[in-house]
């Protein structure tokens, strides 16, 4: 044990190390977002002191050239409205695909487990025209791309859940009268909620960030994610403003952060819950 | 069996089942079709193809960016699999001893992999650029550097995630088996390659084939890194495919073809995955 | 349990609304009697302005104005992904590199007051007779220079060039240049030439731009203005030449440039670090105000020794209007009327030739008397003072060719690639790109 213990001190010196590496990129991104776009590429890694410093004008010219905060909101109401209706929906189609379980419900299940395997780049321009033909390129039309094309793992991870809780406790509160629905919602729920928390975690991960699919599917002229905005700031103006891009990164990690402090507990269950996925 | 339980379950298929397959159909199902339909087809709209047969797959494969892109892809995601597993491996491993700051540590190595890819390239791209600068290069020089550029960037991504699933799987390893070992007189080694990775199987096997699949569909990264940069040198093949499709008008077919290819591939290599891994649930 | 029941009642109302919004959202936008614009532009430095004179007509005649832009590097991706799309652009900006890729989306336009108010008609584009696209901004490129930094030039006593007069040619422009490069401290500048970045955003400076200048040759040799089926390469050497001047004669080392932005170049130059850029006069909303004043920039032509190129002007260059020929009636009336509007509303006219510093191929602009002050526009003056020809930009055949030729470049200038890629880019690869889009 004290051999352990001495080496531990050394392992904490290390491990220091590596983490101050680690986060070291974005600290980068962060010093130059206060440094005069004209020094950011030729002097990325001295601080923005005299002539370089900036100010928060790199953010001001971020805020106005991304409309960053109508796109913070847009992702918001993406990633939430898609969590919770994938959360409601493949919960309760799990829980039946389980329960019923004859051929019809198997051969749904095998379906869902085909779309696990599918890359987006195979669906992205059917999907993208469909979702414009049927007006489905709004945020909330996302949230049924996103249950339609994302339904696959949810489903996967829930029927697993499903299958390891026993049956009577259902039955016996049907036997008493309880409604169906009521029994899933009052008994199975419940016991389904850790779980359902770490389905939420990853999905709202996925979603946040993804690029792609929002960029085909939403009407862009009025709905950008926070993604879709950054890249636009590479792409869209002929120039690259690298003090408005550094800008913006920082406003799209700050949120991230926040909330990984905050939620980190169920993100690490969400993971291991994903890892099943393979 | 079917319980009378389930009996009555199923008559509420409307409630349960109707909506997230009629989202499924829509955003799935008949995209998956057409798209196997346009891939027959020359097209620019959904409403205007023409059957054509297999020009398009012809097309496909006589690409030479294509390939290079697929070739550059597998060897992407060779040693990418390999350098994360082992470090989020080794990490894991030390992180689950008594190490003073232990969870502050995993933390902070998980932390990047909330960020999103495009978010994620243009860090890097500021990073890596600024080191090259020293060398008046910069991460476009060549297909090389830009190579380089995203193993190092999905390490960065990727170790801490893994790593939460080795320590999750370390930590339900028996701890008398190891006690075992040691008081046998095995050594650090020994045990590690005896005893620790084969029973640790099962999670280097989920790990290992998700960072397959990651550095497979690979896409917001490059597009932002490199995007394909210099003259398509470091394109991997979703980007490829995304190109191909909306680059040019007349080639979308051709884009199509390829998406199927890549499809077909990573469907093979899923069922080889559930293979290996289901036999090794019968060995263990 | 009340608050998953309360949550589901929530989720449920809210599935509910978005049902309503998103219907109430179509019918909204496509109910307008008077039809809608939709403008997909490709002058990305001009985004701002087109909104500000979209607001306008808005404001004029109800009529909805709505805009996306996107440049060189994903603008065939924008476009096609917009023109897929139900509300698909009404009004599509244009150049005559990709034209043939488009020209099934474009409407006749013979009909159109626009094109009747046009002072030449040869610029404008066509299928066959039809009129499809027409020119709205003439623009100007060449080798923008510093005025003040080439006075301390002529006036130092190891310059071998004394005015600008004197330059008339490749010859005398590659003695100037690299003799500035040699004195670079002297003159307190980083590099005579900005860098030849080629980053998305610039490559097109030499991936396109440049070689529109052999390639006016080449249709000239032919005596066609039509896209010819080959072409022989005769002037490739000679962009070899300004090639080769300009990446040894810059600011950065050659191996840098793969990541070198246009932002990065205007802000050489605009800081006075350059004494040239190779650039145009829809660069000019970025220059102004800088260190550089209106009265310093000079432009000369992009001479690469050619014989007679002592009598070309500036190349001129133009960015096209076309009408979606798969738009409603409804929507490409009013897309017209956006179009007579920009003709004879003199808001319009004040924010396309004094805020976007259009030049305009009008006649009823030149009647009304607008005409902009764009320093690099008038640097023409000059030279058709002295009866100079037009470098007029011909068609290439596609933009992958001038993508591919950008790439083959590039590794020329890094040293990773040989000269002769980038000669069989150009005509090789005229060749292969005319008959991909020319097959029937």
């Amino acid at each position: 044990m004290s051999a352990k213990a001495k080496h531990s001190g050394w392992w904490t010196l290390f491990f220091t190390l590596v983490c101050l590496l680690w986060v070291f990129p974005i600290v980068l991104v962060g010093i130059n977002s206060f440094k005069d776009k004209v020094y950011i590429t030729h002097d990325a890694f001295s601080l923005p002191l005299g002539d370089m410093f900036a100010g928060l004008d790199n953010y001001r010219k971020g805020i106005e050239q991304t409309n960053f905060f109508a796109s913070f909101g847009w992702t918001v109401v993406v990633t939430v409205g898609s969590v919770a209706l994938i959360l409601l929906c493949t919960s309760m189609c799990a829980w039946w695909i389980v329960r019923v379980n004859n051929r019809t419900a198997k051969s749904l299940y095998l379906v869902f487990l085909f779309n696990m395997i599918v890359p987006f780049q195979m669906v992205m321009f059917t999907l993208s025209k469909m979702a414009d033909i049927i007006g489905l390129n709004t945020p909330w039309g996302l949230w049924i791309i996103y249950l339609g094309f994302g339904s696959g793992l949810p489903v996967f991870i829930f029927t697993g859940v499903v299958k390891g809780i026993p049956q009577e406790l259902e039955e016996s509160a049907m036997i008493d009268g309880a409604s169906v629905p009521r029994t899933f919602f009052e008994i199975v729920v419940p016991i389904m909620k850790p779980s359902i928390v770490s389905v939420a975690i990853l999905e709202a991960m996925g979603i946040w960030n993804d690029f792609l699919l929002p960029y085909l599917t939403l009407d862009l002229r009025k709905y950008r994610t926070i993604s879709i905005a950054v890249q636009y700031l590479k792409g869209g103006y002929g120039t690259v403003d690298m003090g408005a891009m550094m800008g913006c990164l920082v406003m799209a990690i700050i949120p991230i952060v926040i909330f990984y402090v905050i939620c980190q507990k169920y993100i690490i269950s969400g993971v291991l819950a994903g890892a099943v996925k393979g | 069996m079917i319980s009378m339980a389930g009996k009555t379950i199923s008559r509420w298929w409307a409630l349960f089942v109707l909506p997230t397959f009629v989202a499924f159909v829509i955003g799935f199902v008949i995209p998956f079709i057409l798209g196997i339909w346009l891939s027959l087809c020359r097209f620019t709209t959904i409403a205007e193809a023409n059957f054509i047969g297999t020009k398009n797959y012809a097309a496909a494969i006589s690409d030479p960016e294509f390939w290079h892109a697929l070739w550059y892809t597998a060897l992407f995601t060779v040693v990418t699999t390999v350098i994360v597993n082992v470090c989020a491996f080794a990490i894991a491993s030390l992180l689950t001893k008594a190490i003073r700051g232990a969870n502050l540590f995993r933390s902070i190595f998980f932390m990047p992999n909330l960020i999103g890819g495009i978010v994620l390239g243009y860090i890097w791209m500021l990073l890596l650029n600024g080191v090259l600068q020293h060398w008046g290069k910069s991460i476009t020089f060549s297909g090389t550097y830009g190579f380089w550029g995203m193993v190092l960037l999905m390490c960065w991504q990727q170790i801490g995630y893994m790593m939460i699933i080795y320590i999750a799987g370390l930590q339900t390893l028996p701890g008398d088996v190891i006690e075992a070992a040691s008081v046998d007189g095995a050594s650090g080694a020994q045990t590690l390659f005896h005893i620790t990775i084969p029973l640790m199987m099962p999670s280097i096997t989920v790990c290992t084939f998700l960072s397959i699949t990651n550095g497979f569909k690979m896409f917001d990264q490059n597009l932002a890194l490199t995007n394909g940069a210099p003259s398509n040198s470091s394109e991997l093949v979703a980007l490829n495919i995304y190109r191909t499709f909306y680059g040019r008008a007349g080639f979308e077919g051709a884009g199509q073809a390829k998406a199927v290819i890549f499809f077909v591939i990573v469907a093979l290599v899923a069922i080889l995955q559930n293979r290996l891994t289901a036999r090794k649930e019968v060995t263990a | 349990m009340n608050t998953v029941r309360k949550t589901t009642a929530v989720i449920a109302a809210a599935v509910l609304t978005m049902g309503v919004l998103s219907g109430c959202g179509g019918t909204g936008s496509s109910s307008s009697s008077q039809g809608r614009v939709y403008y997909m532009n490709q002058k990305g430095e001009n985004n701002e302005q087109f909104v500000q004179l979209g607001k306008l007509f808005t404001k004029d005649t109800g009529i909805p104005f709505d805009i996306t832009t996107a440049s060189p590097g994903n603008y065939g991706q924008t476009l096609k992904s917009e023109l897929a799309k139900t509300n698909a652009p009404t009004l599509i900006g244009l150049d005559n590199n990709d034209f043939p890729n488009w020209v099934d989306y474009c409407d006749d336009l013979s009909g159109t007051r626009m094109y009747k108010d046009l002072q030449n008609r040869d610029y404008v584009l066509k299928d066959g007779d039809t009129v499809k696209a027409i020119p709205f901004v003439l623009d100007r490129y060449g080798i923008i220079y510093n005025r003040a930094i080439l006075k301390k030039y002529f006036a130092a006593d190891w310059a071998s060039i004394h005015s600008e007069q004197e330059v008339r040619g490749f010859d005398a422009l590659k003695k100037m240049v690299e003799e500035i490069q040699a004195h670079k401290s002297d003159l307190g500048i980083k590099g005579a030439f900005t860098s030849a970045g080629f980053e998305a955003s610039s490559r097109p400076r030499y991936g396109d731009m440049l070689p529109h200048i052999p390639v006016f040759y080449e249709y000239r040799d032919q005596n066609t203005t039509v896209i010819p089926s080959k072409v022989s390469g005769k002037y490739v050497p000679n962009l070899k030449k300004i090639f080769d001047l300009m990446i040894k004669n810059e600011t950065v080392a050659p191996t840098q440039l793969s990541g070198a932005t246009l932002d990065d170049a205007i802000s050489e130059f605009a800081l006075g670090d350059a004494a040239f850029i190779e650039m145009g006069s829809w660069a000019y909303p970025q220059l102004r105000g800088k260190k550089v004043s209106d009265k310093d920039m000079g432009v000369f032509p992009l001479y690469m020794g050619i014989p007679g190129e002592e009598n070309s002007g500036l190349t001129i260059s133009s960015n096209y209007f076309a009408i979606n020929s798969k738009a409603s009636q409804k929507d490409k009336d009013a897309t017209k009327k956006f179009l007579d509007w920009m003709l004879d509303n003199d808001g319009a006219r004040k924010i396309v030739t004094d805020t976007m510093g259009f030049e305009t191929p009008f006649k009823s602009y030149a009647k009304a008397g607008f005409k902009t002050k764009n320093p690099i526009l008038r640097a023409n003056d000059v030279y058709a003072k002295r009866n100079c020809y037009d470098l007029v930009i011909r068609p290439l055949p596609t933009a992958q060719w001038a993508l591919t030729m950008a790439d083959a470049m590039l590794e020329y200038a890094q040293g990773t690639g040989p000269w002769s890629k980038v000669e069989s880019s150009f005509v090789d690869g005229w060749t292969s790109e005319y008959n991909t889009v020319h097959k029937s």
